[in-house]
């Protein structure tokens, strides 16, 4: 397929119509410099090896074509180490398919996670451990820390799944939402030290939109996570992206003295303002 | 741009953000850390930016504390009239922020200027919103006028107002009466809008990235 002219990527991920405020993409699909299907197919050696170099070299100058995103995302985040082979990579993805279905059936034993959609949005524990919703099967004794913390976290992932991205035509169908609930729960069980914080739903919906099969986008958003978890943990009085704003406030004070004395006066002090922005990496403020 | 001089306050919303939604922009997304978003208003003759934050609903952001209270004018108290809970927390609330003050006056005494003057933080300009009045037509309400009013006065007579958020009532009424309050216990810090933009302009002709 060849592109004549430069085409606008915002038709990829459709925007429902009463949607204004939504920034316009300045991203452009531009023929002999976007990484293309035919040049992606073409990095590749006869048994599966990717030129990883040529690749990179191509996406900095053009981006990617939307329609192979997620596949490219996949090595991009470290899925898969670009010299395996093809067989190499069909194991480890069987494998890691196979992973999520064990780890999404525990969840789902120990509460109805069920992927049609269901999305609590109120405690299904109360603080002190007793069982508020019927659903959860608590067997005979007292639920354990680990499952009690999961449980408490539960809601928070409901309250914000249905508001994530509510501007693209994508979450209008139910079972995309259901996708997001489920990686969010299973990731939650998986990480219980970071558990769910606000934030990560916005970094796992585009995984979604982009790898069709839900453990594939699972193990995108888990990729991605192991790079940004540390600001999502949490102590008894920090937050981990703390250190990431004092790092900006230091780095800007050199390079900037005058923009930064401006953020000192304006910003409220310890550049509280870009704590969404380091979070969700800009999700807020550019289009997708 | 503006020229003309500006007064920054710099408000705090605080309340039990599962009951209360004081949300101004954005409300179908959820706060990330902690947000805020100005208003411009005209105090007699003087030009007023409020700053207006708010944290997250998820209790982990309250680590953010001492960052987020830092050189508050002023701070709101919500409550929704209908939740008897949110109610019941507005003391944690305000001696959760007078802790802040404290620790701020630890930890950071360079920083602090004249404002919320810590030796005694009961002067420290607060402010008690009811919101959601309109909710069923106030037939839902849990927590009566006297009742609130009643706690303003044991609070060295806090300022009280109903407000529906959603109806945007009395919502103006309050912010006249936070930029009052705030005024009055104002710092010396006047804002220039001109400069920095020229600065920012440069760099953004810089970067040609186009993703």
């Amino acid at each position: 397929m060849r592109w004549l002219k430069s085409e606008c990527a915002d038709s990829y991920y459709q925007v429902k119509p009463e949607c204004k405020d939504v920034p316009a993409t300045r991203f452009k699909i531009k023929p002999g410099r976007t990484l293309s299907v035919r040049k992606w197919l073409a990095a590749f050696s006869p048994n599966g090896q990717l030129d990883i170099r040529k690749t990179l070299k191509r996406i900095h100058r053009g981006g990617i074509h939307p329609s192979i995103r997620g596949e490219v995302w996949e090595f991009l985040l470290g899925c898969y180490d670009p010299m395996s082979t093809f067989d190499k990579r069909k194991q480890i993805r069987e494998h890691r398919r196979a992973q999520y279905v064990r780890w999404k059936k525990e969840c789902s034993e120990m509460f109805p996670v069920d992927g049609r959609g269901k999305c609590i949005t109120s405690p299904v524990i109360t603080e002190d451990r007793n069982a508020k919703s019927t659903e959860i099967v608590t067997g005979n004794g007292p639920l354990d820390m680990k499952v009690t913390k999961w449980l408490l976290t539960l809601h928070q992932i409901g309250l914000d799944v249905t508001r994530t991205d509510r501007n693209l035509v994508f979450y209008e169908k139910q079972e995309n939402l259901s996708k997001l609930w489920d990686i969010l729960s299973v990731y939650a069980w998986i990480d219980i030290d970071v558990g769910y914080c606000q934030g990560m739903s916005d970094l796992c919906s585009p995984m979604i939109i982009l790898l069709e099969h839900e453990a594939d986008a699972f193990w995108c958003f888990e990729r991605l996570m192991r790079r940004l978890r540390e600001n999502f943990r949490c102590t008894e009085t920090s937050i981990g992206v703390v250190t990431q704003l004092g790092h900006l406030a230091t780095v800007t004070q050199v390079i900037h003295p005058k923009l930064h004395q401006h953020f000192e006066t304006l910003g409220g002090g310890h550049y509280l303002f870009a704590v969404r922005m380091l979070m969700v990496l800009f999700r807020r403020e550019f289009s997708f | 741009m503006s020229f003309q001089k500006r007064t920054l306050l710099k408000v705090i919303l605080l309340g039990d953000s599962g009951y209360v939604h004081m949300k101004f922009s954005q409300q179908y997304k959820a706060t990330i850390g902690a947000d805020f978003v100005t208003k411009e208003l005209q105090i007699d003759d003087r030009n007023v930016t409020l700053q207006i934050w708010d944290t997250a609903g998820q209790e982990r952001f309250q680590s953010l504390g001492v960052a987020f209270y830092r050189g508050a004018d002023c701070c709101v108290l919500v409550y929704d009239v209908n939740v008897s809970k949110s109610f019941d927390n507005l003391d944690n609330w305000h001696e959760e922020f007078l802790k802040q003050v404290i620790i701020m006056l630890i930890w950071f005494p360079i920083f602090i200027s004249c404002q919320a003057n810590p030796t005694d933080p009961r002067t420290f300009p607060f402010i008690l919103l009811g919101n959601k009045i309109d909710l069923d037509g106030g037939n839902s309400r849990a927590v009566s006028e006297k009742k609130a009013k009643d706690w303003c006065v044991s609070k060295e007579n806090m300022p009280y107002f109903e407000t529906s958020a959603k109806e945007d009532i009395n919502v103006d009424a309050a912010f006249h009466c936070i930029s009052k309050n705030a005024l009055e216990n104002e710092r010396e810090q006047d804002i220039y809008f001109q400069g920095i933009p020229d600065v920012v302009t440069q760099t953004e002709q810089k970067s040609g990235c186009a993703c």
